[in-house]
């Protein structure tokens, strides 16, 4: 294996692992917060996708074919408040009324909130692939031999733009000092006067944003969307959230770069058919020897 | 109260309904003898939704074309033909459930198939109900395999199209062949057929065999391998979403040799998902399309004065099926399901877009018809 490949390799795990990180993060901070497994976070991301396509379709109409990145930017902003938006309406509609009820409902609720988002989707759009308006060129550059297209670059600032702001306003700011606070107990944080209901909801809006965000660049980089695009990367993310350990948002991020490499390796050692029994074969893996993941804590049990 | 009396006006009419039924049936089940009254329903499984779902409707008027023909020349037997089409999705599963509404429908024949995969499960479903299969797309040799005496292949199996793509990488002049499938039945079969047949010529070497899972977006690690391999020539043999992602992120990474694809990549949103730049020059091994055949002019035009849209892939091969079918009813003067297979293996000549139609003791053609198409534009050309 020459050097050349081997940076390839890393960067292919790299910049896969940046699109897990991005939906792998809502997964972890719900998680963190209520304890739920939100299923549907992976058609938050398509639906983002979706968002993107349809704006872009209407933006392409008064701007030409040319649309620059500033462009796609200011439609991923847009695509972002757009899933952020549907994150804090699925909250209401389908988790909060179950807040006090057994977590299987909560989870049967959530799955079925991931077919109503897809099967919506296909409804609205049609069962068919949509292809984005616009793409990106091959214009890429070398990295010691290895190649990484400007497009897989941007992406990659974008997403870890996105991670260092949401890593600033968890652990900086008072409304991310309430979010900690309810992961560490939410009872308390309703005597100390903290309106849990408005935090949560605000947790859903920015992770379904981040997912949204990963969607449209998705869209844009890869070309192609489909209702069911969510389903895998759901799967994926969940998997990078539990290698991270759930609940630890910058070991989600850590998770998720472990997993874009492990399926880099891994596919290289063993074929391309062998990508996801890798990944999720890892992820049993993982569940038997360390359950709490790479950077969670134990969970002591109270008496 | 007025719960009961809801009950009751319910059973009413779920009564009537299993009566009208019951009487449809009886009707129905007179199409699988002799003598019966009323139209010659011919079944068709199409995809009409789901990943494949393009091609559904250009198989479905493409039937509907002949169908309409043969009814206005008098139909056959003195009936006239009825197209019933059931969508499966290009699922196994999906088509599985089809295949069963076709023959409680009552179908005589049936003239669908695309999807390989799709369609195996649907041979025993046919095959027990006693209905022959015309099969006008779906090529994977697995379908022949069990040799059941109701399935008839109209399109060159998957050992004949790896045939024309080892002809034609043999006469390109490449040394080293990538392969790449998505591990379906069809995709899987053309992949690896292709790699045993280029195994025997000795010029060219075969330096990779990816198989990717169809669904996802990121191949990278499969262009990567595929790269580092090496190759001059890239086979790819799955279907045109995955296709065109191939295809993208294969020059995106800075690929400039071949790339070739197989029949089931044929549409023209694998251009637009490749990115027309991309996919310029990307060949095809592909059974005749009307664009394709000369003098094939008069029937695009027929074709679109019915249904208001081109033609595409498998239109004419499900023109054919249908024509097929009309012609073993016709010679065998009955629609039994065992006197139509019999007239369908003695078919011997009947001109087909593919060439003239004669099947070998497989139930295969005896002449594959495969040609090499070219990506012009935003379109597929053949090759010169």
């Amino acid at each position: 294996m020459d050097l050349q490949y081997l940076i390839q390799l890393i960067l292919n795990g790299l910049f896969i692992g940046s699109f897990y990180a991005l939906v792998a993060l809502g997964y972890s901070m719900v998680y963190g917060i209520i304890k739920l497994l939100n299923f549907a976070h992976g058609d938050i991301y398509m639906l983002g996708a979706f968002a993107g396509y349809a704006l872009l379709t209407v933006a392409a109409g008064s701007l030409g074919a040319g649309a620059s990145i500033v462009v796609l930017v200011l439609i991923m902003v847009v695509a972002m408040l757009v899933t952020g938006t549907v994150g804090l309406v699925l909250e209401r509609v389908a988790y909060r009324p179950l807040r006090g009820a057994p977590r299987l409902s909560v989870l049967i609720t959530a799955v079925g909130a991931s077919f109503a988002l897809e099967y919506g989707i296909a409804v609205g759009f049609g069962p068919n692939p949509r292809v984005y308006p616009v793409g990106f060129g091959n214009g890429a550059m070398s990295v010691l031999g290895a190649r990484v297209t400007y497009a897989q670059l941007a992406m990659m600032v974008i997403a870890v733009g996105l991670m260092i702001a949401l890593d600033q306003l968890v652990n900086r700011t008072r409304a991310g000092r309430a979010m900690r606070a309810i992961s560490q107990d939410p009872k308390a944080c309703l005597l100390m006067g903290i309106n849990v209901d408005r935090v949560i909801s605000r947790t859903f809006f920015i992770g379904s944003a981040l997912a949204g965000a990963a969607g449209v660049m998705a869209g844009a980089y890869y070309g192609k969307v489909d209702f069911l695009m969510g389903f895998t990367i759901g799967l994926k993310a969940f998997t990078a959230a539990v290698i991270g350990g759930i609940g630890n948002l910058r070991g989600a991020v850590l998770g998720a770069v472990v997993l874009g490499l492990l399926e880099s390796f891994g596919t290289a050692a063993l074929g391309s058919e062998w990508r996801d029994v890798f990944a999720f074969g890892f992820l049993i893996l993982f569940l038997t020897v360390r359950p709490t993941g790479l950077l969670g804590e134990r969970v002591t049990e109270r008496v | 109260m007025i719960r009961k009396t809801w009950i009751g006006a319910t059973a009413a009419v779920a009564l009537t309904l299993t009566l009208s039924a019951c009487g449809g049936g009886g009707l129905a089940a007179g199409g699988g003898g002799d003598g019966g009254k009323g139209d010659i329903r011919l079944g068709m499984a199409a995809p009409l939704s789901g990943s494949s779902a393009a091609i559904g409707p250009y198989m479905k008027n493409g039937a509907q074309l002949a169908i309409d023909e043969i009814n206005a020349s008098g139909g056959v037997l003195g009936r006239k033909l009825e197209l019933v089409a059931e969508d499966d999705a290009c699922d196994p599963r999906t088509a599985a459930s089809a295949a069963a509404k076709l023959v409680t429908e009552g179908v005589t024949v049936s003239v669908g198939g695309y999807c390989s995969s799709a369609t195996l499960p649907t041979l025993s479903i046919f095959n027990k109900a006693d209905v022959p299969m015309i099969i006008p797309a779906a090529n994977s040799n697995d379908l022949v395999k069990s040799k059941l005496s109701n399935v008839f292949l109209l399109n060159g199996t998957g050992a004949q199209q790896a045939q024309a793509a080892v002809d034609f990488i043999k006469s390109s002049g490449s040394k080293a062949v990538a392969l790449a499938d998505d591990n379906t039945s069809y995709s899987k079969d053309i992949s690896t057929r292709t790699g045993e047949k280029l195994g025997a010529v000795g010029s060219v070497k075969i330096v990779d065999h990816e198989s990717v899972t169809a669904g996802e977006s990121d191949y990278s690690a499969a262009v990567t391998s595929i790269l580092n391999a090496k190759p001059d020539f890239v086979y790819w043999t799955g279907y045109y979403q995955e296709g065109g992602l191939l295809i993208k992120q294969l020059r995106a990474a800075g690929y400039t040799g071949k790339i070739m694809v197989a029949d089931g990549s044929v549409d023209e949103q694998m251009i637009s998902i490749a990115g027309a730049a991309n996919a310029q020059g990307v060949l095809a091994t592909m059974t005749q399309t009307p664009q394709t055949i000369a003098g094939g002019e008069k029937w695009i035009a027929d074709y679109k004065a019915a249904f208001k849209a081109d033609p595409g892939p498998y239109s004419t091969q499900s023109y054919d099926a249908v024509r097929v079918a009309a012609e073993a009813i016709k010679n065998a003067n009955s629609t039994k399901s065992s006197d139509i297979i019999a007239a369908l293996e003695k078919i011997d000549g009947f001109p087909i877009f593919s060439g003239k139609l004669k099947f070998t003791p497989e139930h295969t053609l005896s002449e594959g018809g495969f040609g090499i198409l070219v990506v012009q534009g935003n379109t597929f050309a053949l090759n010169k």
